[in-house]
C-alpha cells in the first residue's frame, strides 16, 4: 500500500524534474566560459606618464643628444598568454604609414623591437628613451644618421626629411601566431584580422654640417 | 633573417607557398565551378523559354564529382581565412618560444589559474631577455659566452615546457572535478527543492486541517 497518491507522485516527479533542469542549466553557465572580445591596446605616453608633453620644453624640434622619454604599453585583453612585439620605425612624410583597412606594416625601415610575453589582461609598459645621437644636413634636406634608444645606439638608413620637418617615429604592434610560427602584424579575433600603431611626427632642425 | 637559411626555414618558406599555392587552387575550382552552373542554367532558360518540353539528355546535369570537389575546396578557403595578412619570421627568435607558448595555452584552455601561468611567464620573459642578450654577443670571442646564454635559454624553456605539461594535467583533473561537482551540486539542489516542497506542500495541509479544527462554529 502506497502511502502517496499516483497524482501527488505524477506531481513530485514533475517538480523534480523542472527543478534538475534549471539547477543543471544555472551549473552549465557557471563552468561554461562566457565569450567576449579580443583585442590589444597600445599607447604611448609622455615623461610624465600622461598623454601630453611628448616634446622637451613642449617643442617638437628636437635638438642633437636631447633626451626625449615616452613610456609604451601594452595589454593583452586576448583571454590568454601573447608574445607580442612593439616594432619601432622612423619614417619622414613621403614614407606610407600602416594600413589599417589591408593590415599591412609600414614600409619605413625598422629600427628596434621590444618583445614580452604578457598575460591576459596585463599590462606591459616599458620606458622609450631616445635621443638623436647623429644628424646630417646636406642639400636641402637634415638626415639622421644614428638613433639612441634605452642606452643602445642604433644606424639608420635612409631617413631624411626636407628641412629636417616631418620626421615620425612609428609604433607597430606585432602579435606571435601560433598556427604560422611567426610574428604578423595586428592579431586575429572573432575571424577578423585587426591591427594597432601609432605614430608621434617630429622636427629635426638643427643638424651638424656634413 | 637568419632563420630563413637554415633548414627549417626554407621548409617554412616551402610550406607557406603551398599553403597559398593551395588556396588559390581552391578558389579556382570553386570558380570554375560556379561558371559550370551558370552556363548549364543558361542552357536550361533557353530549352524553357523556347520549348514546352525537355529532353532528359538536355536536362541541366553538373558532374557530380567535380561540384563536390569545388564545394570542398570553396570550404576549406573559407575556413582558412584572409589572405591579406603578411607574415614574417624574426630571425633572432627560435621557434621553439612559439612551441612553448602553444604548450601554456593548452594549460591555460585546461583551467590553469591566473597565478600559476605567472610562474611560467615570468620565466619564459626571462628567458626572451636571454636570448636578447646573445644576439647582441656578436664578437669572436664571446662565442662561448653566447653558446652559454643560448643553452641557458634552452633549458629555461624545456623547464617552462615540463613545468606546462605538469599544469595542464593538474588543471584539467580540477577542471573535470570543479564540472562534475558542479553538476551533482545541481542534482543534489534539485532533491533538496523537491523535499522542501513536499515539506512545505505537508506542513500547509497540517495547517489547514489544524485550522479547519479550530474552527468555531456560531449560529448566524
Amino acid at each position: 500500500m502506497s502511502f502517496i497518491s499516483s497524482q501527488d507522485r505524477r506531481t513530485l516527479i514533475v517538480i523534480f524534474i523542472t527543478l534538475l533542469i534549471v539547477c543543471q542549466m544555472v551549473a552549465y553557465v557557471a563552468t561554461t566560459p562566457r565569450p567576449r572580445e579580443q583585442f590589444f591596446q597600445l599607447y604611448v605616453l609622455g615623461a610624465k606618464h600622461m598623454a601630453a608633453d611628448y616634446y622637451p620644453n613642449n617643442d617638437t624640434d628636437i635638438r642633437l643628444r636631447e633626451p626625449v622619454t615616452w613610456y609604451l604599453g601594452v595589454t593583452d585583453n586576448m583571454g590568454s598568454v601573447q608574445l607580442v612585439s612593439i616594432r619601432v620605425k622612423i619614417g619622414n612624410q613621403t614614407i606610407k604609414p600602416p594600413d589599417d583597412q589591408e593590415a599591412l606594416e609600414s614600409p619605413a625601415p625598422v629600427v628596434t623591437q621590444f618583445m614580452r610575453f604578457i598575460q591576459d589582461n596585463e599590462t606591459w609598459e616599458t620606458p622609450f628613451a631616445w635621443s638623436i645621437s647623429d644628424a646630417v644636413s646636406s642639400g636641402n634636406g637634415t638626415h639622421i644618421l644614428t638613433l639612441q634608444i634605452n642606452n643602445e645606439t642604433y644606424q639608420i638608413q635612409d631617413c631624411s626629411a626636407s628641412s629636417g620637418r616631418n620626421f615620425r617615429i612609428i609604433f607597430e604592434l606585432w602579435t606571435w601566431q601560433t598556427d604560422a610560427n611567426a610574428f604578423e602584424f595586428g592579431w586575429t579575433a572573432g575571424g577578423e584580422h585587426r591591427v594597432a600603431w601609432l605614430q608621434v611626427w617630429f622636427n629635426m632642425t638643427s643638424p651638424r654640417l656634413a | 633573417m637568419q632563420f630563413l637559411n637554415t633548414r627549417a626555414g626554407i621548409l617554412f618558406e616551402v610550406s607557406q607557398r603551398l599553403f597559398v599555392q593551395t588556396r588559390v587552387l581552391g578558389l579556382r575550382i570553386a570558380y570554375s565551378s560556379v561558371l559550370q552552373w551558370r552556363h548549364a542554367l543558361g542552357r536550361y532558360r533557353y530549352m524553357v523559354c523556347n520549348r514546352d518540353y525537355l529532353n532528359e539528355s538536355e536536362l541541366p546535369r553538373i558532374q557530380s564529382k567535380l561540384a563536390i570537389i569545388a564545394v570542398l575546396a570553396l570550404l576549406a578557403a573559407i575556413a582558412i581565412g584572409p589572405l591579406a595578412v603578411r607574415s614574417q619570421t624574426v630571425g633572432t627568435l627560435e621557434p621553439r618560444f612559439g612551441q612553448t607558448l602553444v604548450k601554456l595555452h593548452q594549460s591555460e584552455t585546461a583551467g590553469a589559474t591566473s597565478s600559476e601561468v605567472a610562474e611560467l611567464v615570468a620565466l619564459l620573459n626571462k628567458a626572451l631577455e636571454l636570448d636578447g642578450e646573445a644576439v647582441k654577443l656578436n664578437a669572436p670571442d664571446q662565442t662561448q659566452k653566447r653558446a652559454d646564454l643560448r643553452a641557458q635559454v634552452d633549458q629555461m624553456l624545456t623547464t617552462v615546457e615540463n613545468r606546462a605539461a605538469e599544469l595542464t594535467v593538474v588543471a584539467s583533473q580540477r577542471s573535470y572535478t570543479n564540472k562534475v561537482l558542479t553538476y551533482v551540486g545541481g542534482a543534489i539542489a534539485a532533491v533538496l527543492g523537491t523535499i522542501a516542497y513536499v515539506s512545505i506542500v505537508a506542513f500547509y495541509q497540517k495547517y489547514r486541517v489544524k485550522r479547519t479544527f479550530q474552527m468555531r462554529v456560531t449560529r448566524k
